[in-house]
Parts: C-alpha cells; sequence; structure tokens
C-alpha cells in the first residue's frame, strides 16, 4: 500500500506544486493550508510523514512540530521541515538550532528540487 | 617707539644746552633743550615715551634738578637720566643716582666724554627696550593662552556630544551640559564628583575604570552602548580612552557620548522593512520557483523542447533573485551587528576543511584541484562559526567559479604576528587593476566575456568584508591578469584581541 504524506503549508500553490512532486513518486498525498489544521488532519488521518511548512499565520511549523512530538503516538510520525531560507551563511546555525529545538526529523529549504525531496521522504521512510 | 633717539637737555645755562646739542646731532640723536625743570616735565608729559634719555642739570634756579629727578622718575622709571654735575658737587651727584639716576657727567666734559657716557646709556636703553619686548610678548602668549581656553571650553560647551574627562582618580574634572543632558545627571552633580557615586550607568562607570588600567602600549578605546532613562528610553554610544601623558602614563579618562536613539530607531524601521521584503518578496518567488521546478520535471504533462527551454530559463531566473534576496537579507544582518553575535574561541583549522568540503562537488565538476593542508598548530581566534564558515565558502567558492577546467585552488593558514593568516589562492582568469579598487563594493561585478557566463549578486565580497571587519581583521587581494588572484585575511589572534575591544 501506497505510503500518506501529508503536506502542509499555508500557500495553496506551494501545496500543489509539493503534491504533485510526491504524488508523481506514486505517494498519496493530503494536505492541508494551515497549522491547526494540519494538527488536526494528523490527529484524524494518521499519515506516515509529514511535510510541514515553518511560516503559517496561524500555527508554526515549530509549534506544530513539538506538539506533535510530544503526543505519545504522534511523535513516531517523522516530520520534514520546510524552511524559508534565513540566511545564505548560517544555514549550519539555523539548522543546528532550530533543528534541535524542533526535533524536526530533517529540514529543506524551499524550493525543493524535486529528486531532492524525494530522496529525503525515502531515507526518512527507510530509518523507521 | 621710533627708533630716532630723543634725547632732552634741561640745563639753565644756554651755552651748555647748545653745546650739547651740536655734539649729539652729529650722530643722528636728535636732542630737546629745555631751559629749567618745569619746561622740561612738561615736555616730557607732551610726548611720554619719546624721550630715551635725559641730560639734567643738577644745579638750577628755581625747581632743583634733584626735585626734576624725583618728577621724572615718579613720570616713568624707565627713563635714563644722566646727572650733569660740577667737581665740587659729586657728592650731590652719588645722591641723585642712589634716587635712581643712571649715570653722571662731571662739567667741563669733553664731547668725547659726552658721547661714551651717552653710548653706554644708549646700550642699557637697547637692553631695556628689548627685555620689554619679550615681556610684552609672553604677557601676549599668556594672554591667547587664557583665551584659547575659554574658547575651547565654549567650543566644548556647544557641542552635540557629551564630553566627559576624569583624573587618575576617576573624578570628574570636565564635562559638557550634552553630557548631563543625555546621562540625564544635572552637571553641578557631576563636575568634581567621582564616577562611582555620581549615580553613572554601572556598565559606563566600570569602563572608565578599566580604562584608567589599561597596558601602557596599547591604544586602547572601548565603545558601548547603554540605554538611559525608563519611561522614554535613550540610547547613548560612549567611547572612552585613557588619556597619556608624553610618557605614556596614564592621567585619566575621556569619553564622548553620542546620542544614537534616532540612529535606533532607523535601525528597527530598516529591519522592519527588510522582515517584510523577505517575506512579501521571498515567499512568492520560491513558490513560482517550486511551480517551474514541478513543470521542468515533467510532472504537469510533457514539454516540448522549447517549452522546456524556456522553463529551465525561468528558473534560472527566480533563483537569481532568491540568492539576491538571501544576500541582501546576510548584509542587513551583519551591518546590525547581527551576524556576528556568538563569538567563540575558534580554530579555522576545523572551519576550513569544512569550507572546502561544500565546495568539493563544484570543483570536482570543473576538475579543479582545492589544495589545503592544515598547520600542526595554530592559534585560536574569537569568531563567529557560521560566519567563518561562510567567508571561506565564499572565497573557495569565488576561486573555482573564476578559474578555469584543470586549474588548483591553494589553501594557506598559519600565525602571522598576532594575526591568523588566512590565503586562498587560485590559478584563475585573474582580476585587472581597474577593477580592484571597487571588488568588495556593493553589487559590483567584472565585466567581460570570461565573466559573462557566471552568475552572481556581486554582494559576496562586500559579505565576507564586513565579516572579517566585524571580527576585526582585515582583507587584501593580490591577483595578475590571466595568472591568478589570492585573498589574504588577517584576523586578530585571541591574545591580541584584549587590547583592542568592540562591546557593541
Amino acid at each position: 500500500m501506497a505510503k500518506r504524506i501529508l503536506v502542509v503549508d499555508d500557500d495553496p500553490d506551494l501545496v500543489e506544486a509539493i503534491s504533485m512532486i510526491l504524488k508523481s513518486k506514486h505517494y498519496e498525498v493530503i494536505v492541508a493550508y494551515g497549522g491547526v489544521e494540519g494538527l488536526e488532519k494528523t490527529k484524524t488521518e494518521k499519515p506516515d510523514l509529514i511535510v510541514l511548512d515553518v511560516m503559517m499565520p496561524d500555527k508554526d511549523g515549530y509549534t506544530v512540530c513539538k506538539e506533535l512530538k510530544a503526543d505519545p503516538v504522534l511523535c513516531e510520525i517523522p516530520v520534514l521541515l520546510l524552511t524559508a531560507v534565513v540566511s545564505h551563511i548560517s544555514t549550519t546555525r539555523f539548522s543546528h538550532q532550530m533543528g534541535m529545538e524542533t526535533e524536526a526529523d530533517d529540514y529543506m529549504d524551499k524550493p525543493v528540487e524535486p529528486v531532492e525531496l524525494a530522496k529525503r521522504v525515502e531515507a526518512l521512510f527507510s530509518r523507521q | 617707539m621710533t627708533d630716532q633717539i630723543k634725547i632732552m637737555v634741561i640745563d639753565d645755562e644756554q651755552i651748555m644746552r647748545d653745546g650739547c646739542a651740536r655734539i649729539l646731532s652729529e650722530h643722528g640723536w636728535s636732542v630737546l633743550p629745555a631751559e629749567n625743570g618745569s619746561v622740561g616735565l612738561a615736555k616730557l608729559q607732551e610726548s611720554p615715551k619719546e624721550i630715551d634719555i635725559i641730560l639734567l642739570d643738577l644745579m638750577m634756579p628755581g625747581m632743583s634738578g634733584m626735585e626734576v629727578l624725583e618728577k621724572v622718575q615718579a613720570l616713568d622709571d624707565t627713563l635714563l637720566v644722566i646727572i650733569i654735575t660740577g667737581y665740587a658737587t659729586v657728592a650731590s651727584a652719588v645722591e641723585a643716582m642712589k634716587k635712581g639716576a643712571y649715570d653722571f657727567i662731571a662739567k667741563p666734559f669733553t664731547p668725547d666724554q659726552l658721547r661714551i657716557v651717552i653710548k653706554r646709556a644708549l646700550e642699557r636703553r637697547r637692553l631695556q627696550r628689548e627685555a620689554e619686548f619679550l615681556r610684552s610678548e609672553r604677557e601676549r602668549s599668556l594672554r591667547d593662552v587664557a583665551t584659547e581656553k575659554s574658547r575651547v571650553k565654549t567650543i566644548i560647551n556647544c557641542m552635540g556630544d557629551g564630553i566627559l574627562v576624569c583624573d587618575r582618580d576617576s573624578c570628574i574634572v570636565l564635562v559638557n551640559p550634552a553630557a548631563g543632558r543625555m546621562l540625564e545627571i544635572p552637571e553641578s552633580r557631576l563636575l568634581g564628583n567621582f564616577v562611582s557615586q555620581s549615580n553613572f550607568p554601572l556598565e559606563l562607570s566600570k569602563t572608565i575604570e578599566e580604562s584608567q588600567k589599561a597596558g601602557d602600549s596599547a591604544y586602547t578605546s572601548i565603545s558601548q552602548e547603554l540605554i538611559i532613562g525608563k519611561a522614554q528610553e535613550m540610547f547613548l554610544r560612549a567611547h572612552t580612552a585613557p588619556v597619556r601623558n608624553d610618557l605614556s602614563e596614564i592621567m585619566g579618562t575621556v569619553t564622548v557620548l553620542q546620542d544614537i536613539s534616532y540612529l535606533k530607531e532607523l535601525d528597527k524601521m530598516k529591519s522592519e522593512f527588510i522582515a517584510m521584503v523577505a517575506h512579501e518578496l521571498r515567499a512568492p518567488i520560491a513558490t513560482v520557483e517550486q511551480q517551474l521546478t514541478v513543470i521542468l520535471g515533467g510532472m504537469a504533462g510533457e514539454l516540448t523542447e522549447k517549452q522546456e527551454q524556456l522553463i529551465a530559463r525561468a528558473k534560472e531566473r527566480t533563483k537569481g533573485v532568491l540568492i539576491l534576496i538571501k544576500d541582501l537579507l546576510d548584509l542587513s544582518k551583519i551591518e546590525a551587528g547581527k551576524m556576528v553575535q556568538y563569538k567563540e574561541p575558534l580554530s579555522l583549522a576545523e572551519v576550513i576543511p569544512r569550507a572546502v568540503e561544500m565546495m568539493k562537488s563544484d570543483a570536482i565538476e570543473k576538475n579543479i584541484h582545492i589544495v589545503f593542508v592544515p598547520p600542526p598548530r595554530i592559534s585560536l581566534i574569537q569568531a563567529d562559526r557560521d560566519s567563518m564558515e561562510g567567508i571561506f565558502t565564499n572565497l573557495i567558492s569565488n576561486a573555482v567559479k573564476y578559474t578555469p577546467a584543470g586549474g588548483r585552488v591553494t589553501i594557506t593558514l598559519n600565525d602571522h604576528d598576532g594575526f591568523v593568516k588566512i590565503s586562498v589562492a587560485d590559478t584563475g582568469i585573474g582580476i585587472k587593476s581597474e577593477d580592484i579598487p571597487h571588488i568588495f563594493d556593493k553589487f559590483y561585478r567584472v565585466k567581460s566575456i570570461e565573466t559573462r557566463q557566471i552568475v552572481g549578486t556581486g554582494l559576496g565580497l562586500t559579505i565576507v568584508k564586513s565579516i572579517v571587519e566585524a571580527h576585526l581583521g582585515t582583507i587584501s587581494l593580490e591577483s595578475t591578469e590571466g595568472k591568478g588572484t589570492t585573498f589574504t585575511v588577517l584576523l586578530p589572534k585571541i591574545a591580541d584581541m584584549t587590547s583592542c575591544r568592540e562591546n557593541i
């Protein structure tokens, strides 16, 4: 059975683009257009992986991630954070600080290269 | 005072007056005769300071010579009075000299005797004038010093920046109204008080006391930011430096205070603007690029060759804009001092290999060999790790970009006096000498056939330079067209940082 991936971003165009990439790799995709909706869908749909945007107006990605990781059931779901790059120079600092803080399983800068995204997603699944 | 020597002859005898006048005028000295004391004194009062010497007969009817001498002395005690006296009355001549006459000549005298006496008096007169000239010069310069002092005081008092001078015991010896206003302490409560007892911001009094203990040779200037006031905050920048005498001993400190509240306000506005640009501009462009990658990946249907070509080019353009936005964000952060906040003791021997690693794939693609041999021992520097990684990634990436396939990029690292020296040398196309002065300018890019295909924002080296400077270092380059370029970075070792601090 195909793995189900939840894509969460407040930008519908981006959600669509990411979904198309994942679908082309034969994943099943469900979508949410904000942090709150993302949490809801995670609880109801129990996806196998979440692609989560950081900057969202209602609830940002860090908060969503923290809440998920605090949940004894949902904490098992791998989270791939989509970051709007903070800086050219300090990507390592960003990954270091934010990655540790949020306990996200991986992170990628937007926009993502389809091949790279597929690779990372696969890696997260194989880790389980 | 005129150059013409004027001699007054006071004698009741016509013959004496005429005789003296004749002898003296032969020398070009002018003679002013007076037939008695009152006439002589009257003439003296008419033109004071014009007479150099008075020849005075002691024995005159009416006012005696002695009386005239006293009155002349009262008028001007620098006047040289020569007494004319008979042999019989030498004793009174001596008495006259006790009273201040300069010399005497006994009657009858020869013209030579008179000339000798007068010449001696004139020599004395010359010395007198010279002494007086020197005295007036000195007075004038003292007066100048006094005027200068009050002028400097006026300037200091009118200055918009606050000035605060402390002596060796950290007692405030000079303060201007601006300083009082900025620190919100009345001037009267500052002057003559000790810094520790003046309700000073704690950080500032600490800095002043530290400056008093600065090392003997190093030039030390500490700048710091202070926040004053509770209700309406005011931001001050304080620069404190020790004041030294010619033996280089510390005599006290001087502190200059600047109100930078408006700068802070501007800075805040700038940050807000940049945050807005980042969000409002970056996000949609990132989405557009994401959509283009999907189309390009064939996930939205098959593309014709032409469509693919156009979309690929469009994607390159959005990529360029995103890089530009990132660079602008970096630069504004560095300029706001936010980029290098996390300084720690750092070994570049650990940082550089990471930067080399990051550039490896680009280098392999172009068959460029990156050479870096870490030295066995290298001094630590006080630096921000990510910024350091950033500058070396940038320099190595440039070297790779501007070096033709098959070339070589050599990185060397070693101690160099008080600095750690890093150079990145390539065997690339080099930089024209006319481009070198602009190479660190914002948005400056070398335009030539060789560089046309190379993508860049023209901000990379500006960022590198800003970071190096934020670490109190320097960057320089040497380049030969067609041969290659070497960038050299000097960063102060930790031990040498203590003498040059920035607390901003």
